[in-house]
């Protein structure tokens, strides 16, 4: 059992603006976790499409809804298939790119998003849409240092600048107690080190609230 | 959350409590959320569902951008009033709510997806027929939609409900699976009785291929729904009867699953098989996107 589906309403649900659960609501929760990955608004944003991404995301609203997440709409929002436009005016320049040849993380509904502030900052966040607006996360790069979470949300990323030990120990603790930890692993970036964690349950919001508060530009993706 | 139909049926059994009471329980116990907020949220996503299908079967219904799909829940609609239908009337009401919602969901409406927006006019479709035959009140439409919902987890955690994994097997058909064994809860069946009536309907849409012209959501996925909602319906019946499926509901799932993967990329949502394959399906897709799609 793959487990990766762990509500009732990961089923009935979302509620979303048509036309297809993975083609366009899963493609606003890309959208939304890289931006939430970026950590503020992006200049410049590519996108790269695989396989059934890159065959049919024209007809399926996708490039509207990738726009709509990253300009951080809900999938419900009527404003959705107007999202490139108001990106645009927002000073968002959103590419698409057409891929030939198979998904880099191996799953047809791929979108690899290239993010940029137009100058040092830059992250890549490879998202895949698993059916019904569920989505995985299956690559991050950030300043150049690649990651390869599980996949399934949640995902915590956390950058801790100090190298503090105790503190990711605080850290690993309490999300293990609030929504069991599967994975976490660690990689050595230039501002610090960059941990990631993956997550069994959801975290709850209030549970989210207080790891905002405690662990500063913490990003919890659901 | 149950890891099986098995465990699922075996507990509601045992314990005397409704398919829909377990449910909400693990939801509860699960999510952390309460057991109001729950309920409250999938009234949200009922009243979602009955908003798409008003939409679709007022006035002129309604049109997708390109033209291809709409109108149609509407053309049932007046044949309803004017025709002794074939198939009967609260049959072909429940196909207009099908038709409707999807008819909605193509012209980039909101919709609640279940499981996904490509197979959404599923379970609106029966809940109309539920609502007709069984004048359900508004609590009993909640709990079908969590027993739904609980079935179609199930589905999802062994088999998948991405078309571009499995096939509409994996949307219409979980969809249908999810709708049918639901419906026998309401009918006051046995849990035995859901599971029969999941696996009578997976059964009968297993292989469906997805392949959609020019790779929208608009043909033939708009139709498979009224299929979708026809044949839970008629599943429903069958196992309310006591019609049973040689073939145990997890087995279903692992059939469902495995022909999900035995079918090719061409007639997974990449547009390229099936009808998106046929002369008109291209002639269409070029006249949309032009020469070079």
């Amino acid at each position: 059992m793959s487990g990766n589906y762990r509500s009732v309403f990961d089923i009935i649900g979302p509620v979303m603006v048509g036309p297809s659960s993975s083609h366009t609501a899963g493609a606003v929760a890309i959208g939304k976790a890289a931006r939430s990955i970026f950590q503020e608004v992006p200049k410049k944003v590519t996108v790269h499409y695989y396989e059934s991404f890159a065959k049919t995301h024209r007809g399926h609203g996708t490039d509207f809804a990738i726009a709509a997440g990253i300009m951080g709409f809900p999938p419900d929002d009527a404003r959705v298939p107007m999202a490139p436009e108001l990106a645009k005016k927002a000073g968002i320049d959103i590419r698409f790119v057409e891929e030939e040849g198979p998904s880099p993380i191996n799953h047809p509904n791929t979108a690899i998003l290239d993010l940029s502030d137009g100058d040092q900052h830059n992250t890549q966040v490879g998202g895949c849409s698993v059916g019904g607006g569920a989505i995985e996360i299956r690559s991050i790069k950030v300043q150049g240092v690649e990651l390869h979470p599980s996949g399934p949300l949640p995902i915590v990323l956390y950058l801790d600048r100090d190298k503090n030990k105790p503190l990711i120990k605080g850290l690993a603790k309490m999300l293990d107690e609030s929504a069991k930890l599967k994975k976490q692993q660690t990689k050595l970036v230039h501002d610090g080190e960059l941990y990631e964690f993956d997550m069994l349950k959801y975290l709850k919001p209030k549970q989210i609230a207080e790891l905002k508060e405690k662990f500063k530009g913490i990003v919890c993706l659901k | 959350m149950f890891d099986s139909i098995k465990e699922l049926v075996e507990t509601a059994t045992k314990s005397g409590k409704p398919l829909s009471e377990l449910i909400i329980d693990a939801e509860v116990k699960s999510s952390g959320v309460s057991r109001e907020e729950v309920w409250e949220k999938m009234k949200r996503n009922l009243n979602t569902m009955r908003q798409a299908v008003t939409k679709g079967e007022t006035g002129e219904g309604v049109h997708s951008p390109t033209g291809l799909t709409g109108g149609e829940a509407i053309k049932i609609r007046e044949y309803r009033k004017k025709h002794q239908t074939l198939s009967g009337d609260a049959m072909m009401g429940a196909v207009q709510a099908a038709v409707a919602t999807n008819e909605v969901n193509a012209a980039l409406g909101v919709i609640c997806a279940t499981p996904t927006a490509g197979s959404s006019g599923t379970l609106p479709g029966v809940i109309e027929s539920l609502q007709n035959r069984l004048d359900l009140d508004e609590e009993a439409l909640i709990r079908f939609l969590f027993t739904a919902g609980g079935f179609g987890l199930i589905i999802a955690n062994h088999a998948g409900i991405a078309g571009a994994t499995g096939g509409c097997q994996a949307e219409v058909g979980s969809a249908s699976g999810m709708g049918a064994a639901a419906a026998v809860e309401a009918a006051g069946g046995t849990p035995q009785q859901s599971a029969e009536a999941l696996s009578i309907a997976i059964s009968n849409l297993l292989g469906l291929v997805c392949d959609p012209i020019a790779g929208l959501v608009e043909v033939p996925c708009v139709k498979r729904n009224a299929i979708g909602t026809a044949n839970a319906l008629v599943s429903a019946d069958m196992a309310l009867a006591g019609c049973v499926s040689k073939i145990p509901a997890d087995e279903c799932i692992m059939a469902l699953d495995k022909v999900g993967k035995q079918l090719p990329s061409s007639l997974r949502e990449t547009g390229i098989g099936g009808l998106a394959g046929t002369p008109t399906g291209q002639a269409i897709k070029a006249k949309i996107f032009g020469e070079d799609a």
